[in-house]
């Protein structure tokens, strides 16, 4: 039962990473991508290969998978700079179905569909940790990170471009240098989330980072609460329970439990987007999501 | 010979594309609501025939069932999702986010109902013969270009010559003077959504007699639709046809150089660069940022 719980906690940190950085890019910077999972898989090869070929080590395989993720970052970048909108989104839906076949298909990289297996514990000063510790560790300074970066003059930009980004420009802020750190920021967080994925599981392929993967952590951001705080961290809780909840009811075959889960996921979805928009933690007087 | 059989197939399946696409274009033209779920009315229409078929209707009747599946499913997703979320003013994404959640709940039923995998309607039509040395072409072929034309002209002439048709390109260009003209843009949008998702059934019972359904298909579809429409250049009917053509040939005609695998790859990579390099498409004038 402990472990079950510690491995339960330890998704949980890792995918509320993911829902707090994508929360960065859609509810602050107004940059809806629907390519979080890309990032994601990123940073869980370059963890896992850092751990397999060079040393166990979390500190440097997050290091690397930040900065992989965060530099790959660009190709998510260019698009939010030229276009908006559901352009934007198209463009973000082309580079996760690219991303999808090179994951698959880079198999010195990547091991193909058969994934890399046997990535090594982690181990920090010569001890073996599990990662849970580092999963929460890095949460608490992503959400750290977050609630300085909302308050502070830069999280007024991001949010300035998207509710008006001509008048943005008009007042001299920086639409392009902006828009491309948020997006870094975002990816970097992904990559990290990536590699702590890569520690927990001890295997990763790219069944875990396909369109379904951005969706789903698309959903837990949206249905959180879009710009708050807490809100994806809720989202990531609630949509990670909603699988485990379901196995304890009797009435639902086995084999169809995956495809009853996706269709509450759907519903929730979309009534929400119906009757609130904003979001279980949003502003309940805010009824638009953005422009 | 590889080449023509490939460009053969890549004809095959750009005319279905391209018949879908279009069903997307015209929706998102007219109401500029990015339809994301217009692929699992493609679904939904597939298997409505494939189940008349199964339980031996003849095919004018599936056919009849598989588009009065698609215009009711098009036109409920209007009324019961779009409407009240425009009601509100929401943005696009939320939109977007709505259309995909009703996306996944529809692939899921199907897969429950349907059963999962592929499923292939068989008609004699899909039985090829050898028609030069080495190119097997199947009779489904010729009829799915002979539909896809047919329904090209007669959308064309509906567009220019009816009355309906050209409130509805009105419509696409500026909403308020629709109204000030005592047209109901309530009912267009509905009329937009009916003839859109109405497109999309053809295709799918053709494509379940070529290459067979699947409930997951709808994504798919529903990728293929919206990158055509972007390639085209939004708004433009007759753009997001022949780029949903040529997505199907070049997804085809690949195939000679690179593995299956790739084949997918291609029309996003397309999509990427256009996005990139030519936002307003092959065909569109240059859009507002």
């Amino acid at each position: 039962m402990i472990a079950y719980l510690a491995n339960l906690a330890t998704i949980v940190a890792i995918f509320g990473i993911l829902a707090s950085t994508l929360n960065v890019a859609i509810g602050h910077a107004g940059i809806f991508s629907v390519a979080h999972a890309v990032f994601f898989g990123l940073g869980a090869y370059a963890g896992a290969q850092t751990a397999m070929l060079l040393v166990p080590d979390p500190l440097l395989a997050l290091l690397v998978a930040a900065l992989i993720a965060g530099g790959l970052s660009l190709c998510l970048a260019l698009p939010a700079l030229r276009v908006r909108g559901e352009y934007f989104v198209a463009a973000s839906l082309g580079l996760q179905m690219v991303a999808t076949t090179l994951f698959s298909e880079l198999k010195p990289l990547t091991g193909g569909i058969g994934g890399l297996v046997g990535i090594p514990r982690p181990e920090l000063f010569g001890v073996t940790i599990t990662a849970l510790p580092l999963a929460l560790a890095t949460l608490a300074l992503i959400l750290l990170a977050t609630h300085l970066l909302a308050r502070g003059s830069f999280g007024r930009t991001l949010r300035a471009i998207r509710d008006a980004e001509s008048a943005a420009e008009a007042l001299g802020k920086h639409v392009a240098v902006a828009k491309t750190l948020a997006v870094a920021f975002a990816c970097a967080g992904a990559g990290m989330a990536g590699a702590l994925f890569a520690f927990h599981m001890a295997f990763v392929n790219v069944e875990s980072f396909t369109l379904d993967q951005s969706v789903l952590v698309m959903a837990m951001v949206i249905v959180g609460g879009t710009g708050t705080l807490w809100g994806p961290l809720l989202g990531a809780a609630l949509l990670l329970a909603l699988p485990a909840g379901l196995s304890f009811l009797p009435f639902i075959p086995p084999t169809e439990v995956g495809a009853v889960q996706q269709i509450l996921y759907g519903l929730a979805m979309t009534l929400l987007m119906i009757f609130r928009p904003a979001g279980l933690v949003g502003d309940l007087g805010r009824g638009k999501v953005a422009h | 010979m590889l080449f023509l059989q490939l460009l053969q197939g890549g004809v095959q399946t750009g005319a279905l594309y391209a018949l879908t696409a279009a069903g997307f274009a015209l929706i998102f033209g007219a109401t500029r609501i990015f339809h994301f779920a217009h692929g699992a009315a493609f679904t939904l229409a597939g298997y409505a025939f494939l189940m008349a078929w199964n339980a031996g209707w003849p095919w004018p009747l599936g056919a009849l069932a598989a588009i009065a599946v698609a215009v009711l499913f098009g036109v409920a997703i209007e009324q019961l999702v779009y409407r009240p979320i425009g009601r509100h003013e929401g943005g696009f994404f939320t939109v977007f986010v709505a259309a995909f959640g009703v996306s996944i709940v529809v692939q899921n039923l199907v897969g429950m109902i349907a059963g999962r995998g592929f499923a292939v309607i068989d008609t004699p039509l899909s039985r090829a013969t050898e028609v030069l040395p080495d190119l097997w072409i199947a009779p489904v072929f010729y009829v799915a270009i002979g539909v896809s034309a047919l329904l090209f002209l007669a959308l064309s002439l509906f567009l220019t010559r009816s009355h309906a048709g050209v409130a509805l390109r009105a419509l696409a260009q500026n909403p308020d003077l629709i109204r000030t003209y005592g047209l109901s843009s309530t009912r267009l949008s509905i009329l937009a959504f009916a003839l859109g998702s109405a497109l999309a059934a053809p295709a799918a019972i053709l494509t379940g007699m070529t290459v067979g359904l699947n409930e997951a298909m709808g994504h798919h579809v529903m990728l293929i639709s919206m990158a055509a429409t972007i390639v085209g250049g939004v708004g433009n009917l007759k753009g997001a046809a022949l780029a949903g053509l040529l997505l199907g040939i070049a997804e085809s005609v690949a195939l000679a150089f690179v593995e299956p695998q790739w084949a997918e790859a291609v029309s996003f990579v397309v999509l990427f660069g256009f996005i990139l390099f030519r936002p307003s498409g092959l065909f569109g004038v240059a859009v507002a940022r």
